[in-house]
């Protein structure tokens, strides 16, 4: 590298902070000074500020939230609410596993030893098998988390799928101006199949969480209706509706809440 | 300056109030400064969906956080470094997702245009700008585009930056340096 290279380099980095406003009174004179003999600093510069002015006009710097504060204070408090409810709710889970495996293992001693071995084991030990009771309150509990799991996991695979909808336009290679949707819509009509099997919007776990279940339905049961190669209109309408739906944000807030 | 000191001393007591696990204290906190997170996670992450996320994540640790704070220290740059932290965080997860590399598509913000009224050449010229400021911004590494957007979205000084992100001046010099050379690379042919 040529002694001129190696003294431009050295100036580049403060050419840099000069287009970023980031030199004192006097770093920027002598800076300044430099770029007055130098065209290629100078050049480097002008792009330097161009860049740093694209940069001011961007939009998102005057971009609104589009929800109100109210509301996402009332999302923060829920959020911590599941944070301090999950805690004492993992004990609770925990002392309901323990007891569902208590109860198998009771059952699986009961009936799966043959019947001359339990006879044995009767004249040996007389005394009564331990009975191992599971109340109702922990049932209804591991239903709820089982409800929870399953949307969960539905919510998750429809969430790839709208991702995959919003994000990529492949064309359609039979028919001109058309793109190809023939997975996304393959995907929905079996993911809806499969909620209808798994899911129960109406069990009481679910009711929070029932109108965003039903909104991700519809989206979905649009997209599967759809043919394979469909028309760039019919894309951009669903994109929009989403859009205007907030679904991904909700699907993905909500997704949070059931997991915690 | 009076009115900021005034401002700053209520943002404190908000915050001493959370700290004592008052949590009526978050909406006028939120209310003051959501704009400022929201604006500072949509500049790093490029994606509203992914910044609202953030902006409720940057709260719930604030509210999490509140009482270990520096109680002299100001709670601007303080929830500016959750929301870059949470920004950084946020990325970092979704890294894979393929959506991250995409473009946003066209309203996928609610923007507000600064300029006023532009003409149809200005605006088409503008949502280029954006479209490939977004993807440019979104290839840079997770410092270097933290240092850019606190310096040319926030307007931090340079110390600001090295404190708010916990590394040396000399690393977000070099940082911004070359941040900003990738940037003007990538966007050679839009730049005017």
């Amino acid at each position: 590298m040529s002694l001129r290279r190696l003294l431009h380099e050295r100036w580049r980095s403060r050419v840099t902070l000069l287009a970023s406003g980031c030199l004192e009174a006097a770093e920027r004179e002598r800076v300044l000074l430099h770029l007055e003999t130098c065209a290629e600093c100078r050049n480097e510069h002008d792009q330097l500020r161009a860049l740093v002015a694209a940069v001011s006009m961007d939009p998102v710097r005057t971009a609104e939230p589009g929800v109100a504060a109210q509301f996402l204070a009332q999302r923060v408090t829920a959020r911590l609410d599941t944070v301090v409810c999950g805690r004492s709710r993992r004990w609770g889970f925990a002392a309901a596993g323990l007891g569902i495996g208590l109860l198998v293992a009771g059952l699986g001693l009961r009936f799966a030893a043959p019947l001359a071995e339990r006879e044995r084991l009767a004249a040996v030990s007389p005394a009564p098998a331990p009975v191992v009771s599971i109340d109702d309150l922990a049932l209804r509990r591991l239903e709820r988390v089982m409800a929870r799991e399953q949307a969960v996991r539905y919510l998750a695979q429809a969430e790839d799928v709208l991702v995959h909808l919003k994000a990529h336009a492949r064309p359609c290679p039979e028919r001109h101006g058309h793109v190809e949707l023939s997975e996304e819509v393959s995907r929905s009509r079996e993911l809806l199949a499969r909620r209808a099997l798994l899911l129960d919007l109406e069990a009481e776990a679910l009711l929070p969480a029932r109108a965003v279940l039903e909104d991700v339905d519809n989206v979905l049961r649009e997209v599967a209706s759809l043919a394979s190669c469909s028309g760039r209109g019919e894309l951009e309408r669903l994109r929009r509706e989403m859009d205007e739906r907030r679904l991904l944000m909700k699907v993905r807030l909500l997704s949070q809440e059931l997991m915690s | 300056m009076c009115s900021n000191a005034a401002v700053e001393a209520s943002d404190r007591e908000l915050v001493e109030r959370l700290a004592g696990g008052e949590r009526e204290a978050l909406a006028p906190l939120m209310q003051r400064h959501y704009r400022r997170v929201y604006r500072i996670a949509l500049a790093y992450l490029r994606n509203p969906d992914d910044a609202l996320d953030v902006v409720q994540e940057t709260f719930v640790k604030a509210f999490q956080h509140a009482h270990r704070r520096n109680p002299a220290a100001e709670v601007l740059p303080w929830l500016t470094r959750i929301a870059i932290n949470q920004s950084i965080d946020r990325y970092r997860r979704d890294r894979r997702r393929q959506q991250t590399l995409e473009p946003l598509a066209e309203g996928d913000h609610d923007l507000r245009l600064s300029d006023g009224e532009a003409s149809p050449e200005d605006q088409a010229r503008g949502q280029q700008l954006r479209a490939r400021l977004d993807r440019a911004l979104r290839t840079l590494p997770d410092r270097q585009r933290a240092v850019f957007v606190l310096r040319h979205y926030e307007e931090r000084s340079l110390e600001e930056i090295a404190q708010l992100l916990g590394v040396r001046l000399g690393t977000v010099k070099s940082s911004l340096h070359r941040a900003t050379h990738e940037l003007r690379r990538r966007l050679q042919g839009v730049l005017a």
